[in-house]
């Protein structure tokens, strides 16, 4: 062996583990790939047939791979539903940012009600289908209490003026009963029960917050 | 029924015709020669619960002043609630299933917002058609069972807590009445 040998034989197997390690992520990536796949199979056959939920066989059917793969990335149904719940949620935590934050009092109404009915319209089948058909998991329970302290958050910081000349009890208590009024079934209720159109549906939202809201402080 | 609203209660599932009759002490055969199928079952327990609040919670004060009729409406909304909620929930994800519970459904929420129109016909009066119909359904979404059932599961609300919550947010959403002639 050479004195050049083993220099050339480190470059050998640095070049060597670099290849390795482009084929592991390679290989990590498409794993990411097939489970986000496999989530988003999930997602769309759990929003079409809400609030049945979905079979590994379907969902593996309209993702392209085999059921095997499904379990081979969650360990059962309820790992992916959960896995799904958590991409869903960050879907929609997206979409629902607040907006006109410093407007005044009808702006802010109106546009919490607009990103909340677009929310509700878009969310709904899921909610049904993963938050709502929880039985008794704790950690979907767990998903739907975070929703639900992150509207209740939202609506604290939309509405801060108001709220501002409540006490805390008082205020906990109008955000608790703002909260059951633009909850996601309610919306639902007015498309789907009383039969409103997008544009009434907002209306009664807006006309009920703003007679649950105190007066709006003198800036 | 009461075996099957007693295993509503303790599991909040759905149980099977077995469980039922275990708990009833009866055998399944019991079950299937007086209810068709168990979708027979849920609807005769539906329209029992139905009756027993229609029962146990007639409205009361509806001549009252304002604050007496909304905490005397809440109280009584609030009982029903408690007693209905674990019927309600497999109602609810089962009632795709079957026009009957659909029909039971619209019922028992036409019940909720007549009473709303029994209970605040003065303050209601003052209000338009449109306004007053959007009023209607905002307090009904107020005071769904499941409002009731996330204050006290979810919040951790004690019974008082949580008619306290509905109390105030009524009593602000309401229009002032029409004075007494």
């Amino acid at each position: 062996m050479s004195a050049a040998e083993p220099a050339v034989i480190e470059a050998i197997l640095a070049k060597d583990s670099i290849s390795k390690s482009v084929r592991v992520d390679g290989r990590r990536l498409r794993s990411e790939r097939t489970r986000q796949l496999i989530i988003e199979a999930y997602l769309a056959l759990a929003s079409e047939e809400s609030p049945v939920l979905p079979t590994a066989a379907k969902v593996a059917e309209r993702a392209g791979y085999s059921v095997r793969s499904v379990f081979e990335r969650f360990p059962d149904l309820h790992g992916l539903q959960i896995a799904a719940a958590d991409y869903a949620i960050t879907q929609v935590v997206a979409m629902a940012a607040s907006r006109d934050v410093g407007g005044g009092r009808m702006v802010r109404i109106r546009s919490h009600v607009n990103t909340r009915a677009r929310t509700s319209e878009r969310w709904l089948p899921l909610w049904r289908a993963l938050i709502a058909n929880q039985g008794s998991s704790g950690e979907l329970k767990a998903r739907a209490h975070a929703m639900r302290e992150r509207v209740l958050s939202l609506m604290e910081h939309m509405y801060a003026p108001e709220l501002s000349t409540l006490s805390d009890v008082a205020r906990r208590q109008t955000l608790i009963a703002l909260e059951a009024i633009v909850d996601v079934e309610s919306w639902a209720r007015m498309r789907e029960y009383f039969g409103l159109s997008d544009e009434e549906a907002s209306a009664a939202w807006i006309q009920a917050i703003d007679r649950l809201l105190p007066p709006t402080p003198p800036e | 029924m009461e075996a099957f609203l007693a295993l509503l209660r303790d599991t909040g599932t759905m149980p099977t015709a077995a469980q039922i009759a275990e708990r009833a002490g009866y055998s399944v055969r019991s079950i299937f020669e007086r209810f068709p199928d168990l979708n027979a079952l849920r609807v005769a327990t539906v329209d029992y619960q139905l009756a027993q609040a229609a029962a146990l919670a007639p409205p009361r004060h509806v001549d009252g002043d304002r604050q007496t009729r909304i905490r005397s409406h809440v109280e009584t909304r609030a009982g029903t609630c408690e007693r209905g909620i674990a019927l309600w929930r497999v109602f609810l994800f089962t009632v795709e299933e079957s026009k009957e519970l659909k029909l039971r459904l619209s019922i028992a929420r036409q019940r909720t917002i007549d009473r709303f129109e029994v209970m605040y016909r003065s303050e209601l009066a003052t209000l338009g058609e449109v306004e007053h119909k959007y009023l209607l359904i905002a307090l009904e979404a107020l005071t769904v069972m499941e409002s009731w059932a996330r204050m006290r599961e979810m919040y951790g609300m004690s019974f008082e807590e949580g008619c306290a919550v509905w109390i105030r947010a009524i009593d602000r959403m309401l229009p002032p009445a029409t004075p007494k002639k």
